[in-house]
């Protein structure tokens, strides 16, 4: 018999605002309510406005913990992403966002949080600790990541290379990193505009899971995580795409 | 029934008298730690500490009395909410929040209560927290995860035991037309209580209670705050229940010494869930208190006790229409 195991909320005794910024925020029934139905109307929006596709579902495991990274080059990514997700990942899944646009103020910080489920990741800023929780959390909570490696949407529809900060997630882990790659995403909202622009088709294309069990949890290991996470990434998108040949798998 | 003269919210002259009370008690502490701030006496975290006590008892207190105020749906729907406030506070510190299922029921069963307290049933009243004691024990085996059965339910008969059938008893006291003095005696018996325990317990001294399950609290305190309250509600409720067989000083006395030992074993019921978990408040939602569930500890045993002690002598709202929505 195990010992009785009280675990309190991870975010428990933060002041209000506080916590829908704390990486720990841990939802209960009406943030469950909330987000379902946001993703629910998300994805309805999609359908109707963008014929919102997505090929691939098999590659998705079926249970958490896993990341979802893709291109960045519109807000419609993240939400597309999510939309795309079905049963427990959708529910426990959680969109990194940028700190100081999705958690500015009070009222973007509820929107942020209790719609979206989206966690703060902050401009230069983001700590070593920070990223040792948000790996702890993965794999204890079973969570399911959204996130883009580029750091910041596309201007140009060109990818950015990736962040190393992916790696830091997984490195020497089981857990597995799906790459998508989301095509139309600039035209149906670019980085410049300040609303979507309904009529434009979305396509989300989810390739194979990686995994990297035996990458080191280092400068070096985190590095060639980003990289064939970036590779992978580039093998799902469109013909004329891809600037290099594709670089070889880790796994 | 409670008897009642007829007339508005405030016919009864003790309704009256205890909201006159309070205003003057919330007026007289602000003019006290007015000028305890300007004579300098105190240290400016001490200062700060006192007002914003004071400002959450300032928007506490019509919270907590205009519903009772306002009517027998007001308090039942006042009723809910605190009960849903200290379920939530409640789930998350124990972890029961993660058991979504099983919350879930938790919720119903609350949101079940308060509605036979509002339909007037008090079969269904009662009958829910057997009924509840076994769905909530069967709920979550179709799951087909036993690991952490015993803790998961446990957890969640003792919350609907707490929030769901204790507190409701507070909301269907408001289905007799007399509840008002009742209700609001009981509110501010419970808060006068604590400050009696607190006040007593520094001026004398001595032993502590429980130093294990809450170390600043004495026995003089606790002893203080029985002799204090039992003489409040012995007296108001001579006046609250004249000419019934409950105005009779064995049993008036008997009514004030539960008020205060039930709310000050509400109390440490609540310490004892803190210090097993090891967190320090419940919640952070009222400045200079913690969470709801911090300031409301005392009414979770007061409400039940009180409510079958009337119900003996009187019964609630007897001759008053029954099943108003289910018919």
């Amino acid at each position: 018999m195990e010992n009785w195991n009280l675990r309190p909320a991870r975010d428990l005794g933060l002041a209000p605002l506080d916590r829908l910024r704390s990486l720990g925020r841990e939802q209960g029934l009406v943030g469950l309510a909330l987000n379902a139905g946001w993703r629910k109307a998300v994805r309805a929006y999609l359908t109707a406005f963008h014929r919102f596709r997505v090929t691939g579902r098999k590659n998705l495991p079926a249970e958490p913990p896993f990341i979802l990274v893709a291109n960045h080059a519109s807000h419609l990514d993240a939400l597309a992403l999510a939309a795309a997700l079905r049963g427990l990942p959708a529910r426990r899944a959680h969109a990194m966002a940028a700190g100081e646009l999705f958690f500015g103020g009070p009222t973007r910080s509820v929107l942020a949080a209790y719609a979206i489920n989206a966690l703060p990741v902050w401009r230069g800023r983001s700590r070593r600790t920070d990223l040792d929780t948000m790996r702890a959390r993965l794999a204890e909570d079973a969570l399911v990541y959204i996130l883009f490696p580029e750091g910041t949407r596309s201007r140009t529809g060109e990818m950015a290379p990736f962040q190393p900060g992916i790696g830091m997630l997984v490195a020497g882990t089981d857990i597995p990193v799906v790459p998508c790659w989301l095509e139309g995403g600039r035209a149906a909202w670019p980085a410049e505009a300040r609303a979507p622009r309904p009529g434009r088709s979305l396509h989300l294309t989810i390739g194979p899971p990686l995994h990297f069990p035996d990458a080191r949890n280092d400068r070096t290991g985190w590095q060639s995580i980003a990289s064939a996470t970036e590779a992978a990434v580039y093998r799902l998108a469109p013909v004329g795409m891809q600037p290099q040949p594709a670089a070889p798998s880790s796994d | 029934m409670i008897p009642h003269p007829e007339g508005g919210a405030f016919a009864h002259p003790v309704t009256l008298g205890i909201i006159i009370a309070t205003i003057a008690v919330l007026a007289v502490a602000g003019l006290a730690i007015l000028w305890l701030s300007k004579s300098g006496r105190a240290k400016p975290e001490f200062r700060r500490e006192l007002w914003l006590r004071w400002a959450s008892w300032c928007v506490l207190l019509p919270v907590m009395l205009g519903p009772v105020l306002l009517g027998r749906a007001w308090t039942i729907g006042a009723v809910t909410i605190l009960a849903l406030l200290c379920y939530r506070e409640y789930a998350r510190a124990t972890g029961l929040f993660r058991e979504r299922l099983l919350s879930m029921v938790v919720v119903l069963g609350i949101l079940a209560v308060n509605f036979a307290a509002l339909d007037n049933w008090y079969g269904f009243f009662v009958a829910l927290w057997p009924l509840m004691a076994c769905l909530l024990a069967v709920a979550t085996i179709p799951l087909d995860r036993p690991a952490g059965y015993i803790q998961r339910t446990a957890l969640a008969i003792l919350a609907f035991m707490l929030f769901g059938a204790g507190l409701g008893h507070l909301g269907y006291m408001a289905n007799d037309p007399g509840y008002r003095p009742l209700l609001l005696l009981l509110l501010t018996a419970v808060a006068l209580n604590d400050v009696a325990a607190f006040t007593c317990g520094k001026l004398i001294g001595g032993p502590k209670l429980l130093p294990a399950t809450s170390p600043n609290k004495t026995i003089s305190g606790a002893l203080g705050a029985v002799v204090v309250t039992t003489t409040l509600v012995a007296l108001v409720g001579a006046a609250i229940f004249r000419g019934t067989p409950l105005a009779n000083p064995v049993w008036l006395v008997a009514m004030g010494a539960l008020v205060s030992v039930a709310g000050q074993a509400g109390d440490l019921l609540l310490s004892s869930i803190k210090r097993d978990l090891g967190i320090k408040d419940m919640g952070t939602v009222l400045p200079g208190h913690g969470g709801v569930l911090d300031r409301f500890n005392s009414l979770l045993l007061v409400a039940p006790a009180i409510f079958h002690l009337v119900q003996y002598f009187l019964g609630f709202g007897i001759g008053q229409p029954a099943r108003l929505i289910t018919g």
